[in-house]
């Protein structure tokens, strides 16, 4: 680029970058609102509902593409604050994300994530590459690390893509510090999902991997095992109230799960038990 | 030695000779306001043409490639900033074009030391409804204007005055039948002006036997012109769920405009 063609483009619109992730709350000003008051902190943990969770979130792949499902609740300590929370949103025509953890930073994630993508397409007319995508995700998870050390501000992700060049759908994984693991059948997070990672080996041990299972069989097993995180876990929400969200990615792109639908299985997997 | 009003007048003229000396062959652009989304319709020789810069916002312009490209990213950075933010809401043409490009243009255009800006740009907005719809022409020295329903740029003024008048005839003789103009044969309409245009701007007087039939002069010059480019369209559609509201327009459609556009008097 020319010298007067870099001064006109900053002369129009400055010289700062045009998309930057805000870096969340810095690691003294996270000490400052934790450590300055732990004792009313210890004597009544629900005095201070610090920040809003998301929590349950699960991924599993079928045979044309991707599912994800999330119950609806967001809780801060031991209050649910919301019962219609979205925690599995669209960042473009074929990415999935699904988050747990602290909803005020997952939410600027996604958003921040939904506006870089654009600008890269638009300012490099080019789609940024999948590789990119995953370590733009990355990048923002390890950067809440420090903040999430001192007790808020970390979440964990779950990305699903549809690869166009493989003609498959594809789930990733991350740790707090930004790790990425590539899962060939299915992901979750959020505070239900320790509680049913066993059950998606029982799964797949006795009813055969989830990228063979039809849309229907994959999306009966993931709300299946949303139901059980609700069982086993305090945080995560049934569907007694309001129906869980699921979405899937294909070769089409990304759809909504029809509520008639939805309300079919939960209605099937509420009579197993009675 | 001092400096007077003549230096100013003098300068300023040379600035402008040169700009408009640059801007004079660049391939014209068309766009129309349709009910279906807004247009953009150009034949481009080498470089891509139109550009989306924000989720309801395209931009195409004439000029030189560089000039063209700084505008660009320029515009895109700022949308992307302000949209980011504040809100996507907020990023509108009247605000970038009004309050950014035209400043730094004009900026640039009057500084002595630095060569001016060659470029014609249109901006084409979409609106909540077609009566919100609006095109900002932005010029190589920060003047720019503010249309509604139909715009043309091109390197003349003579040229521009031509394409208008096709446009306005099509329009008028489109809004007659129930709810108003297609894609297919919008996109023909925009090539015939975008036709009408390059006639003017190759300063052709119309032979007798031609000056009968626009239409017959129109398919000339398309066929002409298009032994070397191609047809470029950009459409900012209002159907799509989709908050990016812009996409380049299919070859598939973009052919059987072109057939229709070098047909007979077929409207």
């Amino acid at each position: 680029m020319t010298n007067s063609e870099c001064d006109l483009r900053s002369r129009i619109s400055g010289r700062a970058p045009a998309i930057e992730m805000p870096i969340g709350i810095r690691p003294a000003a996270a000490a400052d609102a934790t450590a300055g008051t732990p004792s009313a902190r210890s004597a009544r943990p629900d005095a201070f509902p610090a920040e809003v969770h998301g929590t349950t979130v699960i991924a599993v792949k079928y045979d044309g593409g991707v599912i994800n499902v999330g119950d609806r609740r967001a809780t801060a300590n031991y209050a649910v604050m919301f019962d219609r929370a979205e925690k599995v949103l669209p960042i473009d025509d074929f990415t999935l994300l699904a988050i747990s953890g602290s909803y005020a930073r997952a939410m600027e994630v996604v958003r921040y994530l939904r506006h870089s993508f654009k600008y890269f397409e638009r300012s490099q007319l080019q789609p940024m590459s999948l590789d990119g995508k995953l370590s733009e995700l990355a990048k923002v998870v390890a950067a809440s690390l420090p903040a999430a050390m001192q007790g808020i501000g970390g979440f964990i992700p779950v990305l699903s893509t549809f690869d166009r060049a493989a003609s498959e759908g594809r789930i990733f994984f991350y740790d707090a510090m930004g790790a990425r693991f590539e899962s060939t059948e299915f992901a979750a997070a959020g505070s239900g999902s320790y509680q049913i990672r066993g059950v998606f080996n029982y799964i797949v041990k006795t009813r055969g991997p989830f990228h063979t299972m039809k849309r229907a069989e994959a999306l009966r097993e993931a709300l299946l095992l949303l139901d059980i995180a609700a069982d086993l876990d305090a945080a995560t929400g049934g569907w007694s109230k309001v129906l869980p969200l699921a979405k899937t990615i294909s070769a089409d792109g990304i759809e909504d799960v029809s509520e008639a639908e939805l309300r079919a299985i939960t209605n099937e997997i509420a009579e197993l038990e009675r | 030695m001092g400096f007077t009003p003549f230096d100013f007048n003098e300068a300023i003229v040379q600035r402008r000779d040169h700009a408009l000396e640059g801007l004079r062959l660049g391939s014209p652009v068309v766009g129309l306001s349709l009910r279906r989304g807004v247009l953009l319709v150009t034949v481009r020789r080498s470089q891509r043409k139109i550009y989306e810069i924000y989720d309801r916002l395209m931009y195409s312009a004439i000029g030189n490639q560089s000039d063209i490209e700084a505008v660009r990213l320029g515009a895109v950075d700022l949308a992307a900033r302000e949209g980011f933010e504040r809100s996507p809401d907020d990023v509108t043409a009247q605000r970038l074009v009004g309050f950014s490009l035209s400043p730094a243009l004009k900026d640039v255009f009057r500084d002595q030391w630095r060569t001016p800006s060659v470029i014609r740009a249109v901006f084409a907005e979409m609106g909540r409804t077609p009566d919100d719809d609006a095109f900002f022409v932005l010029n190589y020295d920060g003047e720019f204007s503010q249309h509604a329903g139909l715009v043309a740029i091109a390197g003349t003024a003579d040229a521009e005055a031509a394409m208008r008048e096709a446009l306005t005839e099509w329009l008028d003789a489109a809004a007659s039948g129930n709810g108003g103009p297609e894609l297919e044969p919008a996109v023909a309409a925009a090539l015939r002006a975008w036709a009408v245009g390059v006639a003017a701007l190759n300063d052709r007087e119309p032979d007798e036997d031609e000056a009968s039939s626009g239409a017959a002069r129109a398919s000339a010059v398309l066929r002409e012109e298009l032994k070397s480019g191609r047809v470029e369209a950009g459409l900012l559609d209002r159907a799509t769920p989709r908050d990016s509201k812009f996409s380049l327009v299919s070859a598939e459609v973009l052919d059987r405009a072109l057939k229709m556009a070098q047909g007979s008097e077929d409207r």
